[in-house]
């Protein structure tokens, strides 16, 4: 009998990074192991499913960069020559660890994921965004949006026109992208402030997600905890995170993803390899960098880490899918006699928690969601939207300021090592806010081109990943002068358009640059 | 109630140093890190987010980022801004121009000298500030260098503003820029229930212990999200430098790793074809070949065989390694 839902969101983002000025940038390899790794799984998973006809549902967000960097034709062009040198590479591993068998059968392994990395890729004319598009046109996906370029929104109380801009950026880019309007949105970084519910209500959202103490520390008190959604007074929902079953996916004390049969992921032939014989897959500067060909298991709180063996991880992934529907079982049951009424779990991730970082990830949540589909009946797998059309009456509170950021709150994007961005990300928003009312209606040529992407330069500078990066320490230096160079672009633009002395040129140059949203309007930002 | 007060000022004061102690403490643990296990699951949060951006531990180091203009120490306004950080803690900048502080110097005369340069801040929880009507205020010296400043409000769930002024000698505040109203949020659940969607306070407890994953037993609720807390800073981990994977490597010690490989190589005419241990391999247009193989202990017998493209003439050589580590 059903007796609850479980409603899995998973979150997909990277922030815009795209050098068409250097022929080879390390950081877009950001994007290229995501694709390998994490994209492209989920796509064949997502398949699979569908081929096989299984009852299912998940949630996705797609971020506006992420789209965008999928979309762009050079970033393509430059992970088709990325993919081609891992087989090249790959090729070489099955020669080399011929007389290893515990590694050779490994070697093939990686060829054959990174040969249907490649046949996937130009199965959909490597717009892998297309294939997201008709998962979601096939009705068991829903796809929602998220800030534009993921600026985290607590930290912009006192410049609300940012917020603004973000959303109604992401909307309508989301429309162009997918045909028709985004029925809910991920808060970047869960981020969310009493109020902006009322934002996203004027951009035609219906719901969002805050982490659990959201929802739990709101007020009045949610009579189901996070076992229900509640309306915003602005009647745009809310789903909280249940961190129980969070917590299972995370944490490697009661989680799954730290099992010492599951692949180590700091043990990678990028490193581990004599340098002549790696040194055309990594950075042509000469620096090692992760290859993503990993041969180790993470067998324990050791150095010594013993050969990976695929067969025993995946039977950890089958058995650790029936530990987590067995304890979502246990869980539904309680709060289905406690609350009297069915509740929702529910369960976001970051997406390149799967794959990526846990390589047996996209395994255990196919096993899951056919678990979930063939073997029981007492949950059903349900997207928000779907979730409300059955449950329209719900408890109105405001939900609290909550992030699922370390400690719930705001602290990893304001601290020591990043809190000087905020006098200039505010102040650059209050200089866009003017040029919106000195400028109310452009409707062409080089002043609008300016407007445009003087909100585009503001946009990327707001990416929460840069002070996420300043906080954590690697690759700190791109997140610097990244932030920085935006602020500049930004603050000259501003000047120049202030002063009627547009330089065309330059204009050109960064429009080439800083490509995204070809049809970002400015006066959004009001 | 006395305990848990003072416990929670014990996190408080935790939670305000975004300090070096914690940065030390993170960092004793990376050698765990690196181990691949022993993170705790906010650790793990930060972990899984952090690998989307790690490219391998010295890369992001050592690439130089040629950094472009520098960006303006000010903006020529005299403002002071507020955050939120979380329910306890607020941040603070500000900018004034050196116009101000002259003017401000040429009015008080001699007393500006002696003036010290406060935050002044003020409870305004469901007010409408007029300057006078605060809850309470307090005062923060602030020196004459610092621009922003981390504020420990002790209470969450209330509406802050705060006023850049100078104290003067015989104890006079005197406002030079007042901030933006900013609320934090309650530490904990709310206190308003509504009529209609009531719910047993055992119950509730029960329920929040659920949700935020620390059990279910219905004991007191501001007991459970302090439970909760603690369990992060027992974890010890702050999205800090502490994670930087260069560390992580230092942190190993002294260790040696020896591998060893053979290279196999060797010519003939470009169109022979050529087989090594029964699978053919492809030659380079001037005939020649190299192979590279991973040398595991033990003894490989490696025939060699190359057959004229006529297929008339063969010859086989045969090289046989033994490694041995001792």
């Amino acid at each position: 009998m059903e007796k609850g839902y479980l409603c899995i969101v998973l979150h997909s983002h990277l922030p815009f990074v795209r050098h068409p000025e250097h022929e080879d940038f390390l950081e877009e390899d950001w994007l290229y192991e995501g694709i390998t790794e994490t994209y492209i799984p989920l796509i064949r998973m997502i398949e699979r499913l569908y081929a096989d006809n299984v009852n299912f549902r998940l949630t996705m967000s797609l971020t506006p960069t992420l789209i965008s960097m999928l979309k762009d034709t050079l970033l393509q062009e430059r992970y088709n020559k990325h993919i081609n040198k891992l087989i090249e590479l790959a090729h070489k591993e099955v020669e080399r660890t011929r007389w290893q068998p515990e590694f050779n059968h490994l070697a093939h392994m990686y060829l054959n994921n990174f040969y249907e990395a490649r046949n996937t890729f130009e199965r959909y004319n490597r717009d892998l965004v297309n294939a997201f598009k008709n998962f979601q046109d096939q009705g068991k996906i829903e796809i929602i949006t998220c800030g534009a370029t993921h600026g985290y929104f607590p930290l912009m109380d006192v410049v609300k026109p940012s917020v603004r801009a973000q959303v109604k950026t992401a909307v309508s880019h989301y429309e162009k992208v997918f045909g028709r309007r985004p029925k809910g949105i991920w808060l970047p970084e869960c981020g969310y402030n009493p109020g902006d519910d009322e934002i996203l209500k004027e951009a035609g959202l219906r719901y969002f997600f805050t982490d659990a103490h959201g929802v739990l520390h709101g007020s009045p008190r949610p009579k189901y905890g996070v076992f229900a959604p509640v309306y915003c007074k602005s009647g745009v929902a809310c789903f909280g995170r249940d961190l129980e079953s969070s917590k299972q996916v995370w944490s490697s004390i009661e989680g799954y993803p730290g099992d010492y049969y599951y692949r180590e992921f700091y043990r990678d032939i990028g490193f581990d390899l004599d340098y002549d014989y790696i040194k055309p897959y990594i950075h042509p500067d000469g620096i090692r960098i992760n290859t993503g060909i990993k041969y180790y298991r993470v067998t324990g709180p050791t150095n010594d880490k013993q050969p990976y063996n695929p067969e025993l991880a995946r039977q950890k992934a089958a058995e650790h899918a029936g530990n987590f529907m067995f304890n979502r079982h246990r869980q539904i049951e309680f709060l289905y006699d406690a609350l009297g009424k069915k509740p929702i779990i529910t369960a976001p991730y970051d997406a390149e928690l799967f794959g990526h970082w846990w390589y047996e990830g996209v395994m255990w949540l196919d096993f899951l969601i056919r678990k979930l589909a063939f073997n029981q009946d007492m949950i059903r797998m349900i997207t928000p939207s779907e979730y409300l059309l059955e449950n329209p009456r719900n408890q109105v509170i405001t939900p609290s300021l909550s992030s699922w950021g370390w400690k719930g709150y705001s602290e990893v994007w304001l601290q020591g090592s990043n809190d000087w961005i905020y006098r200039h990300l505010h102040q650059a928003s209050s200089q866009m806010t003017e040029l919106v009312r000195l400028f109310p209606n452009v409707e062409d040529g080089l002043l609008k081109r300016a407007l445009n992407q003087a909100l585009r330069e503001l946009l990327l500078a707001q990416s929460s990943d840069w002070a996420f990066i300043m906080a954590t320490g690697t690759h700190v230096n791109y997140a610097i002068k990244r932030t920085k160079e935006h602020i500049l672009r930004f603050q000259r633009l501003y000047q120049e358009i202030k002063s009627n002395s547009l330089d065309k040129d330059w204009l050109a140059d960064i429009e080439y640059k800083d490509n995204i949203f070809p049809d970002i309007d400015y006066r959004v930002h009001q | 109630m006395g305990i848990w007060k003072k416990i929670k000022n014990k996190l408080r004061q935790k939670k305000g140093s975004l300090s070096k102690s914690i940065f030390i403490k993170s960092k004793k643990r990376t050698k765990e890190l690196k181990s691949g296990m022993g993170f705790k699951m906010e650790e793990a949060g930060v972990r899984v987010e952090e690998s989307k951006f790690y490219t391998g531990p010295e890369a992001a180091i050592t690439q130089k980022q040629p950094m472009p203009w520098e960006l303006p120490a000010g903006y020529g306004k005299d403002e002071i801004i507020v955050q939120a950080r979380d329910p306890w803690w607020l941040h603070a900048y500000w900018e004034l121009t050196p116009s101000t502080l002259e003017r401000l110097s040429y009015q008080l005369k001699d007393a500006f000298q002696s003036a010290k340069r406060t935050l002044r801040v003020y409870d305004v929880s469901f007010i409408i500030f007029d300057g006078r009507n605060a809850h309470r205020f307090f005062d923060i010296d602030i020196g004459n260098d610092a621009n922003n400043w981390y504020i420990d409000t002790q209470a969450p769930g209330r509406s802050w503003c705060v006023d850049l002024g100078l104290k003067l000698a015989d104890g006079r505040f005197i406002t030079i820029k007042r901030s933006n109203v900013v609320t934090t949020p309650l530490d904990g659940p709310s206190w308003l229930t509504d009529e209609e969607w009531m719910i047993p306070d055992d119950l509730f407890a029960r329920l929040y212990g659920m949700s935020i994953g620390v059990g279910s037993s219905p004991v007191g609720i501001k007991k459970l999200w302090e439970e909760r807390l603690k369990r992060e800073f027992a974890s010890g981990v702050l999205a800090s430098p502490g994670f930087s994977p260069v560390k992580k490597i230092k942190e190993r010690g002294f260790w040696l790793v020896v591998n060893t490989e053979l290279i196999v190589y060797g010519a003939t005419e470009p169109d022979a074809k050529v087989t090594v241990q029964g699978r053919p391999i492809t030659l380079r247009s001037d005939g020649t070949f190299t192979l590279r193989f991973a040398l595991p202990d033990g003894k490989q017998v490696i025939p060699v065989k190359a057959v004229s493209k006529d297929g008339l003439e063969e010859r086989s050589i045969t090289p046989i390694v033994t490694k041995e580590t001792k």
